[in-house]
């Protein structure tokens, strides 16, 4: 009860400060919170935030899902054929450190405004860090483990079943996490620049319009609907690791 | 252009490899002229020294990296400082920990809508991006150095009669400074992030701009240009930080 | 030279929460003595010289050095000596040594010197100095520690299983310099170890405390003759036999 009280202090410090920042106002067309619920609850109401964000996840499980299946494995093989790894590192290196909402343009150039587009930034911004964590893992093997199996007689199947993978595992998860977090930046980003559908278009009509509490409001719904999905996943992370707790 | 920053330790006579067989495939690629979206390396390199030039390039740079300073330098200031006040105090951590990682974790370029009502169109907009995509990575590296502390060490100097101030200062900050440095690394590098997310929505000022406006008006090897230059750019803010890692982090 | 002190421990009690460490300790260490102390694994022997240290407060009873009793960390009578060492890993052998009068104020001409002479008394006199923690073996980083302790001149040596994480041969050698010490400077110390020999080997008294809460089981003089590090004490019957008294009184507590 305590905890509870203190975590949600900073929010309520958060909501009072936009409540006052609204009330000087600090910019015209500020709305207060309450403006922004009265939207949001508007929104929802109207169906037009569901759909908005159908759209929004359509091309997310697109985009992030393609990044799982190329990433993850592209990532094991990274680990086991050494070659392979430090050749690839170095481009892996270089798509971490690169700003990846540069290549937006080429890519709406490429494929169009369209949902394909939208998934093909989602991977961009993903992939990299799911393959770059599975990668990881494998490498971070502890050699006891390998050498100990291998004493036993293990073959290689074996070895990369019973210990290579289960030893990856958790930062493979990890590296789903935080592949989810960038998949929703890269989403936010590209229909924030494309614009034609989904939670983006909504915010940019809707500012275009100077409806600024509707905006607030999608704004707002982005951010805990992306809350939501990290702290779903890290709960399915939590409980796939049991084992760690201990 | 070839970025010959090293971006890792690891970067050795493969990452050459690497860098000088992308080259070559990409040139092939291009001369091949399979699509206009794929201008040869050598091309590009023809329009990244045309932009240099003219000043293009130095004008947008120059934009983009007063925005980065103006968001990076209050972001690791007020970082750091929030990252060893929550290290060190628990009721803090306790309080605010759930909320900066979470904000870690947000799509925060949502919020540059709300930046704008707020500021205006403005490069404003671009500094406070940079501050947001860069300051919640500092604060939690900075708070994990902090907790990292040995607690023998923190034993040891309070047995020689060590108050809050000579802990501080003796003991904690010179433990956790590996970890702010990794945590300004990594911030800067996030920076740039925001630095052209902002940019580029806002479409007013700095490489960002140049971004949107070649992709408008199709100048493929312009484009490929400038990203080109915004990856160095993040690859020299963040080999910035980690010379500054090598001076002050000599005994490991 | 300043007169050498002993410690008085009155009817100490120490519990975190619901856990009693400590129940009602009393144990006189005298002046110059060399006092070890053994028990099983968790019975509160580092708690127990970390209120001597006065790191910890005492639930009940009290703590005397020489005539001052102890109400806080920081007191100028006794210094520690850890397990781990605890040196600072971006300090030099020398700016380690040099800490704890750092941490007391003192002006850095007299640190360095003092930092020297504790230096040279241990055994690492000239390169050494300039060296990093990572640089050392861990006989060498002890030695620093040791260093570090007694560059600020205390009466009291207080050591946490300082030789545990050191290999045999170098923690003979450690010993055998750590007597030669004690005997030069006459300091008074109080050692834990996990070590029957090294309790036997090194100390005056032993006193062995009981399993958690830890209390004062017995206490075992030691006889042997010094210098014990020149006349070659392990080889003789005496030695073996008092070990083995030792490890029937461990033995029979569990
Ligand atoms: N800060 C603390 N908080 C809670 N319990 C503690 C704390 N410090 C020690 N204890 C508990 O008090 C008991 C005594 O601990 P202590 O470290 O003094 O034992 P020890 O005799 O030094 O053991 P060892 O031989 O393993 O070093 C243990 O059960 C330990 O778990
Ligand atoms: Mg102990």
């Amino acid at each position: 009860m305590k905890r509870l009280l203190a975590r949600g202090a900073p929010l309520a410090a958060f909501l009072a400060l936009w409540q006052w920042a609204a009330w000087v106002p600090i910019s015209f067309n500020f709305p207060t919170p309450w403006q922004t619920v009265v939207a949001l609850a508007e929104l929802l109401g109207s169906g037009a935030l569901l759909q908005a964000s159908a759209t929004s996840l359509q091309s997310l499980v697109l985009g992030f899902g393609a990044a799982i299946l190329i990433g993850v494995p592209l990532g094991l093989l990274m680990g086991v054929v050494r070659g392979v790894g430090r050749v690839a590192r170095v481009y892996l290196d270089l798509l971490i450190a690169l700003p990846t909402a540069a290549l937006i343009p080429l890519v709406i150039l490429s494929f169009g405004i369209n949902v394909v587009s939208s998934a093909v930034i989602i991977f961009v911004f993903s992939a990299p860090f799911i393959t770059m964590n599975a990668y990881g893992g494998v490498r971070d093997t502890r050699p006891r483990l390998v050498e100990m199996a291998r004493a036993f007689g293990a073959s290689w199947g074996k070895l990369f079943t019973r210990i290579v993978l289960p030893s990856a595992l958790p930062m493979i998860l990890a590296g789903l996490r935080l592949g989810l977090s960038r998949a929703f930046l890269g989403l936010i980003v590209a229909e924030l620049l494309l614009s034609p559908f989904g939670l983006g278009k909504l915010i940019m009509n809707s500012r275009s319009m100077f409806e600024h509490d509707k905006m607030f409001a999608t704004v707002a719904w982005t951010l805990v609907l992306a809350g939501i999905a990290l702290a779903v996943l890290a709960r399915l992370e939590a409980r796939l690791l049991r084992w760690r707790a201990a | 252009m070839t970025p010959l920053v090293a971006p890792e330790p690891a970067f050795g006579r493969a990452g050459f490899a690497a860098i000088a067989g992308l080259l070559v495939v990409w040139e092939i690629l291009g001369r091949l002229e399979l699509t206009m979206f794929v201008p040869s390396a050598s091309s590009v390199a023809v329009a990244w020294w045309g932009l240099l030039t003219d000043g293009t390039l130095l004008r947008s740079a120059g934009s983009s990296f007063g925005s980065l300073l103006k968001g990076f330098v209050p972001a690791a200031l007020l970082g750091v400082a929030l990252g060893l006040a929550m290290g060190r105090f628990r009721t803090l951590r306790e309080v605010l920990d759930g909320w900066i990682n979470a904000l870690m974790s947000a799509p925060l370029s949502a919020l540059v809508p709300v930046l704008i009502a707020l500021f205006g169109v403005r490069d404003t907009v671009v500094a406070a991006t940079v501050f947001l995509f860069s300051f919640f990575v500092i604060v939690v590296n900075t708070m994990t150095g902090v907790r990292g502390t040995e607690r023998s060490l923190v034993e040891m100097a309070r047995s020689f009669g060590a108050g809050e101030a000579a802990l501080f200062a003796r003991i904690y900050l010179p433990a956790a400074l590996p970890a702010i440095l990794l945590g300004l690394r990594l911030g800067a590098v996030q920076a740039v992030k925001g630095m052209v997310v902002g940019e580029m929505l806002i479409s007013l000022v700095g490489m960002g701009e140049r971004l949107i406006y070649y992709g408008n008006t199709f100048l493929i090897p312009e484009l490929y240009a400038v990203i080109v230059s915004v990856l160095l750019i993040a690859l020299l803010s963040s080999t910035l930080v980690q010379s500054a890692e090598r001076a002050l982090v000599k005994w490991k | 030279m300043s007169a050498t002190l002993g410690i008085a421990i009155e009817r100490l009690s120490k519990s975190f929460g619901a856990v009693q460490a400590l129940a009602d300790i009393e144990i006189q260490v005298k002046a110059g003595e060399f006092l070890a102390l053994i028990g099983p694994s968790g019975c509160g022997k580092t708690t127990l010289l970390k209120c001597v240290a006065g790191l910890l407060p005492a639930d009940a009873g009290r703590i005397v050095i020489g005539s001052r009793p102890v109400s806080g960390p920081g007191g100028r009578e006794a210094s520690l000596v850890f397990q781990d060492f605890a040196l600072l890993p971006w300090a030099t052998a020398r700016e380690n040594a040099e800490f704890g009068l750092l941490l007391r104020g003192a002006p850095a001409a007299e640190r360095t010197e003092a930092a020297r002479r504790a230096l040279a008394k241990v055994g690492l006199a000239g390169s050494f100095e300039q060296a990093y923690p990572a640089q050392l073996s861990g006989g060498m980083q002890q030695r620093v520690g040791l260093a570090r302790a007694l560059a600020v001149n205390p009466q009291v040596l207080l050591m946490d299983e300082p030789f545990a994480s050191i290999d045999e041969q170098t923690r003979r050698i450690l010993q055998d310099d750590l007597l030669r010490l004690w005997s030069e400077e006459r300091k008074t110390v109080v050692l834990v170890t996990h070590s029957m020999e090294e309790a036997i080997y090194l100390s005056d008294r032993v006193v062995v405390l009981s399993p958690r809460p830890g209390r004062v089981h017995r206490v075992l003089d030691v006889p042997l003759p010094r210098p014990r590090e020149t006349l070659d004490v392990r080889a003789s019957g005496e030695f073996a036999r008092l070990v083995d008294e030792l490890w029937q009184i461990l033995k029979k507590m569990q």
